[in-house]
């Protein structure tokens, strides 16, 4: 089937919090606006239980967060697509080609707001056991693990928090890190306090054992140099996100570790491409910087537009 | 009938029947967290309880959302 053309203003790659929010702000500055998602909306926060720390809520899922905020872009004439997949992106060209495998989107301009992916577990095992035994959405899974024993790993805010959500499934979880926690002291403090939980910090799972499901880990106990078996039967690996940039390489400024340079503006080295959340390099990487980033974005892509159009 | 076996707060699970809703597929949700016999039908699908899981003849199926793969089964 041939590709259907089509003009836009603005093309948002992702639908996170950063690519939402610019398409609230585009939309409300009557920006012929398309937002392209190929995995869940909302991004990393798509599955997150409880978010304690966006201002105005005391608490509020993930879920009920970005399908508010998608809404409020969609009033405003923004169109979502996450099931049209993004082929290849030419950025240096005028106008822009966002091709999909149903269209070929020519835009004047390009927010980047495509975020991270969660890493995964560096083990040769990790593909036999995927989906079986060793997960990477506590939300979706965890189910799966009524009254059997969890592990999860990592030792950050995103791993304390399954770790404490997983317990309302199973008595028996161990937290595992390499090294010392970095999740925040109101973390710590809840999951120290979880008497369900098992913190093992300066442990490293080294092997994945079982015959077609998980059944247990070898684990090396960093301090002493012991190496022990655990019995396990999942993973929940929270072991930190890498950017989802490799539709860019080649055309934007990119640093060692794969994010966008881009500053404060979120304007790239290509005129007409910013990029916004997680994505860019920057210091801080929160819920609030990405709608700080998204606001920036499409503000500034609406500058740019009219003095293009002038 | 095209079943999708899934639970209500999965992510994953809501995209499968956005994307059956947007294809016109008519389908059945089969809710393996309020429903022990779903549950039991699920793993006696796949061998496990990992969702979501689109079958349309209860022999076939695609765990996960992958497109490519549902249209597949599902001739669209």
């Amino acid at each position: 089937m041939a590709k259907k053309n089509l003009h836009k203003d603005v093309v948002i790659i992702g639908a996170g919090m950063a690519g939402l929010t610019a398409a609230l702000y585009c939309g409300r500055m009557n920006l012929d606006t398309l937002v392209l998602e190929s995995g869940l909306i909302g991004g990393q926060i798509a599955n997150a239980v409880s978010i304690e720390n966006y201002p105005g809520f005391v608490s509020v899922s993930g879920s009920d967060l970005i399908s508010t905020l998608q809404k409020q872009a969609e009033n405003f004439g923004a169109v979502v697509d996450e099931f049209d997949v993004i082929e290849k992106v030419t950025l240096t060209s005028t106008p822009k080609i966002v091709e999909t495998e149903e269209h070929i989107y020519e835009c004047d301009v390009v927010i980047i707001a495509s975020g991270m992916n969660r890493r995964k577990l560096p083990l040769p095992e990790e593909k036999k056991f995927a989906g079986r035994g060793v997960h990477y959405c506590e939300l979706c899974d965890g189910h799966m693990y009524k009254d059997k024993i969890i592990a999860v790993m990592g030792g950050g805010n995103a791993a304390v928090d399954a770790a404490n959500f997983l317990t309302k499934y199973t008595n028996k979880l161990y937290l595992i890190h390499r090294s010392e926690f970095r999740a925040d002291e109101f973390s710590q403090k809840r999951i120290k306090e979880n008497s369900k939980v098992e913190i093992m910090l300066q442990t490293e799972i080294k092997k994945l054992h079982g015959d077609k499901r998980l059944e247990n880990i070898d684990i090396l106990d960093k301090k002493t140099g012991e190496m022990k078996n655990i019995a396990v039967d999942g993973i929940f690996v929270n072991i930190g996100v890498e950017p989802n940039t490799k539709l860019f390489k080649g055309q934007v400024n990119m640093s060692e570790s794969g994010r966008i340079i881009a500053g404060e503006d979120c304007k790239t080295n290509i005129d007409g491409v910013f990029a916004a959340g997680d994505v860019r390099e920057k210091v801080i990487r929160q819920l609030t910087t990405a709608a700080a980033d998204g606001t920036t974005a499409a503000l500034l892509a609406e500058k740019y537009l009219a003095k293009l159009k002038a | 009938m095209v079943k999708i076996y899934g639970f209500e707060s999965c992510g994953w699970c809501a995209k499968c029947k956005a994307y059956l809703q947007s294809k016109g597929v008519e389908y059945e949700f089969h809710d393996i967290e309020l429903n022990p016999e779903d549950a039991e039908a699920c793993e006696k699908l796949t061998g496990d309880t990992a969702v979501p899981v689109i079958t349309a003849d209860d022999k076939n199926y695609v765990l996960g959302f992958d497109k490519a793969k549902i249209d597949e089964l599902l001739g669209l």
